[in-house]
């Protein structure tokens, strides 16, 4: 998983605006952020490191499998 | 039954699960091929909002900033919209070095820079843009310092100072998927936010595109968000574009390729630095071809140590550029903001570059180098719309480009001079801002007809509309299928290209007109994915059109330079019949107008 | 150490306030960070633990008073305060502190974009405990002075104090569940029993001593300071 969690967000929507590809919402209900879009993901961690309060944890993985240059 | 035939069976059941497992993530993912458009808003209950500005930039980057505060400056009205955020959206928060020529220290003349950049670029640069970049650099560079900008990581806040400063204003998380030619001049743009269910309308009597270049959402370089937008929307209006056989050779691991933080060493914490004349020849493309040649795995490749011996044949690098790589040492990554530091091709092969992160680090680094991290992005400052001039403009009167967006051949087809790449986006857009200023000043404001805005309106939310169709991510997936692998787009050969070209050619005609969306994320992905088809396009036709091999454009078919036909860019443009069109420009030429 | 009702108590107070947080920390599933990171959450963990032990370091806790000198509870008391209290309230600087040992986003930016999202009900929580707080503390170190010159009695002082603690106690406990990065049930729970029991304590003292002002002087009454 790309982003793998937030927590302890307290919903300033840094992340949201610094993900370039459009990863992370806010959630309407609880008013913090949450991974909409994860396959998506570049693992760029900007959001983690826009991020006030460090609530992101990220992983190198991708979930899905990705296509490379070579085999 | 046989044992053999017993585990085959079993195998195939296997896969069965194994199939139905993926499809099930793929589909939760929105992966899923055709299907029915879950629609999550109503598309008729979009609205519209209006704006007016003088000048438009689009993007907002190291070109999009410098092209805001220098056409405000200029006394124009400026409005920038980005697709991002301000310094935190395309490649300019990975970039760290910044070239920066500073009479006081260099040895070498302005002259004699760019006639070093010339012969590593094998002629492939044009000289004025060149040039130009050593001339502005240093007061790019101080203006930045005093915005913060060598202070800090991240870039949004140093940006933020001049903007907020003289109060431009800023739009950000817009999609522009439109470009409006009225009368054969610029009249404006449109397209969507993604936070909110609006659409927008721009009237602007010009516009700069900062939109960076692209390549197809590949695994292991940040670039997943710059897809070509700009080009492919300007070719679309008629503007002419090049540079789209070159390619930018950056390179991943083999363990987690698509983990661009975790591939780049400590590159994307680094605070960005200055650094001074230090011109290469940096292919990248010459690991793809090894890997080509001795098959995986190889030396340098995946699962493979160092570099032992050499591959006969293969891109060529001018003598005097020639590198002696030592062994993996586990050395700096790249080298944009650590003049002296190399890049260790011995066991990771970084094209170092300064603009843009340089490779990952040599050794200590899960799984070995890998090519093509950057898959569809060409040479920095190579692709993008071809300049009539040397102040950034394009054939179409009113619309100008700066830095990836703009194919000025600055470095040529080639990486040349270490952190030109960011540098270059800031000299280009304060240049492109004025010259835009200026043209605003002797312009009228244009009309668009209610009609025509109401046609572009209904096209952009055309694809919300779609009961079914593709969904973009897959389309996206099955393009990167087609021109990732390293025998398509960097080890080229005639056969092969027209095989993609028909492939591509299926995607544009039967799938970019049929891709749904279910939510305004969904609806930037159509577009991003129609305009990755395009270039994908450009790419393999202006690949197959070059029938030599040089700097970073390799035919297996045609290895050599030919210095007698090929002292030439490649332009594309949109002809009559709306059918791609692509002519030579000699090298030291302008287009002619 | 001899197994004796005293010892016992120690032990107890151990395990519950330290031990029982430290063990729902290890049984979560929470992101292990760096050493730095974790370092700086455990210590916040226990300190938040040790300063809702103070509702139990404290004269409402009549049972404790049977076992121990009063000095002693009350010495316990100020080490806590001077301790788990100045941490806690650090804490909203330790958030941010290692961003000066990361890329990132500086410290400074960081603090002012978090103190000042006033939209969010945890960080406005967080604020108000943070205030409520430091308000006790100071009010705490300069109490004999403060009553001197309001002069005010002694017990009016401690419904002060006692008033405050309910107050900041709700805060900081709602403020963790809502943002904490290590609430999970467990510690929810945790985080609220504690301080009911502790609220409960208080409260029944209260109860007692309020309607009986002028009766006999409690037995606690060498607790005073």
């Amino acid at each position: 998983m790309t982003i793998k969690s937030i927590n302890g967000c307290i919903g300033c929507e840094e992340c949201v605006k610094s993900c370039p590809c459009d990863v992370i919402r806010m959630d309407p209900d609880s008013k913090k952020a949450v991974i909409a879009f994860p396959a998506d993901c570049q693992i760029c961690h900007l959001c983690r490191m826009y991020c006030p309060v460090d609530a992101i944890e990220m992983s190198p993985e991708k979930s899905i499998p990705v296509i490379t240059s070579w085999g | 039954m046989t044992a053999s035939a017993e585990k085959s069976t079993m195998n195939r059941r296997e896969f069965i699960a194994l199939t139905a497992v993926a499809t099930g993530e793929l589909a939760a993912f929105g992966m899923s091929g055709w299907a029915q458009n879950k629609l999550e808003l109503d598309p008729d209950s979009v609205t519209n909002t209006d704006y007016v500005t003088d000048v438009l930039v689009v993007g907002g980057g190291m070109a999009g900033l410098f092209a805001a505060v220098k056409a405000h400056d200029a006394g124009a009205s400026t409005l920038i919209v980005s697709k991002g955020r301000l310094g935190s959206s395309g490649l300019t928060p990975f970039a760290k070095g910044f070239f920066t020529y500073d009479p006081a220290v260099e040895s070498m003349s302005i002259d004699e820079f760019t006639n070093a950049i010339s012969r590593s670029a094998l002629g492939t640069n044009n000289p004025v843009y060149t040039r130009q970049l050593a001339e502005h650099s240093l007061a790019r560079a101080k203006e930045l310092r005093e915005w913060g900008f060598f202070d800090q990581t991240l870039a949004n806040r140093p940006f933020m100072v001049p903007i907020q400063e003289r109060g431009i204003p800023l739009i950000e998380r817009v999609v522009i998927t439109h470009l409006i030619k009225e009368n054969g001049k610029i009249a404006g743009a449109a397209g969507f936010r993604l936070d909110a269910e609006e659409t927008i309308t721009i009237v602007a009597k010009t516009i700069i595109l900062c939109t960076g270049a692209g390549a197809f959402k590949p695994n292991g370089f940040p670039v997943c968000d710059l897809t070509h937008d700009g080009t492919v929307m300007a070719y679309q209006i008629g503007a002419k574009v090049t540079g789209k056989e070159w390619n930018d050779g950056h390179t991943t691991r083999s363990v987690n390729p698509a983990a661009c933080y975790d591939n780049w060493g400590d590159m994307f914490n680094r605070i960005p630095s200055t650094n001074g004349v230090e011109v290469h020849h940096d292919l990248g493309v010459d690991l793809n071809y090894r890997a080509y040649v001795t098959g995986n795995p190889v030396s340098g490749g995946p699962g493979g140590g160092p570099v032992t011996e050499e591959v006969a044949g293969g891109p060529f690098v001018p003598e005097e550029f020639q590198r002696d790589f030592g062994p993996p040492s586990g050395g700096p990554p790249g080298e944009g903001d650590a003049p002296g530091g190399r890049p260790d091709r011995g066991g990771g092969p970084p094209p170092g570059e300064g603009g843009a992160p340089g490779g990952p680090p040599g050794g200590g680094m899960a799984g070995s180098t890998m090519g093509g991290a950057s898959a569809g992005m060409a040479i920095h400052k190579a692709e993008g719309l071809v300049p009539v001039d040397d102040r950034c403009a394009s054939n179409i009167p009113g619309l100008y480009a700066a830095g990836d967006a703009l194919g000025s051949y600055m470095s040529g087809g080639i990486y040349t001079q270490i952190g030109s790449s960011l540098a270059g986006s800031a000299v280009q857009g304060a240049i492109a801002g004025e010259a835009a200023a200026e043209y605003a000043a002797q312009s009228k404001v244009p009309a668009i007809p209610d009609t025509r805005l109401k046609e572009i309106i209904n096209d952009i939310l055309a694809p919300l509309r779609r009961e079914e169709g593709y969904g973009p991510a897959w389309v996206t997936q099955t393009l990167q299928g087609i021109m990732i692998p390293n025998f398509v787009l960097y080890i080229k050969r005639a056969a092969m290209l027209k095989a993609a070209l028909a492939f591509v050619e299926e995607l544009r005609d039967h799938h970019a007109p049929m891709l749904r969306a279910a939510n305004m994320h969904e609806l930037r992905l159509v577009f991003e994915t129609r305009n990755m088809i395009l270039s994908a396009e450009m790419k393999l036709r202006a690949s197959l059109m070059r029938t030599e091999s040089r700097c970073s454009h390799y035919r297996l078919d045609y290895p050599d330079l030919d210095e007698e036909n090929w002292r030439a860019w490649i332009n594309i443009f949109k002809g009559d019949d709306g059918s791609m069109q692509l002519e030579k420009q000699s090298f030291d030429s302008w287009p002619l107008q | 150490m001899k197994l004796n009702a005293k010892s016992c108590t120690i032990i107890a107070a151990l395990a519950v306030f330290i031990g029982l947080p430290l063990l729902i920390y290890a049984l979560g599933d929470f992101p292990r960070r760096s050493v730095l990171k974790e370092t700086i959450s455990i210590l916040t963990l226990l300190f938040f633990s040790l300063m809702l032990a103070q509702f139990f370091m404290a004269r409402s806790n009549e049972p404790l008073l049977k076992l121990f000198k009063p000095k002693q509870i009350q010495n316990v008391h100020k080490v806590i305060s001077y301790t788990a209290v100045g941490f806690i309230l650090l804490h909203p600087f330790f958030i941010v502190l290692p961003r000066y040992f990361e890329g990132g986003v500086k410290p400074l930016d960081a603090f002012v974009t978090m103190i000042t999202t006033f939209d969010s009900l945890g960080i406005l929580l967080g604020i108000g405990a943070w205030v409520l707080l430091l308000l006790m503390t100071i009010t705490a170190i300069f109490r004999i002075g403060l009553i001197k010159r309001l002069q005010v009695k002694y017990p009016v002082w401690r419904y002060f104090h006692g008033g405050l603690a309910v107050v900041f106690v709700i805060l900081a406990v709602w403020h963790a569940i809502e943002l904490g990065r290590h609430t999970d049930t467990a510690m929810s729970v945790y985080f609220i029993t504690l301080p009911v029991i502790g609220v409960a304590l208080l409260g029944r003292y209260y109860w007692r001593t309020i309607p009986h002002k002028t009766a006999k002087a409690p037995a606690i009454q060498g607790a005073k300071s």
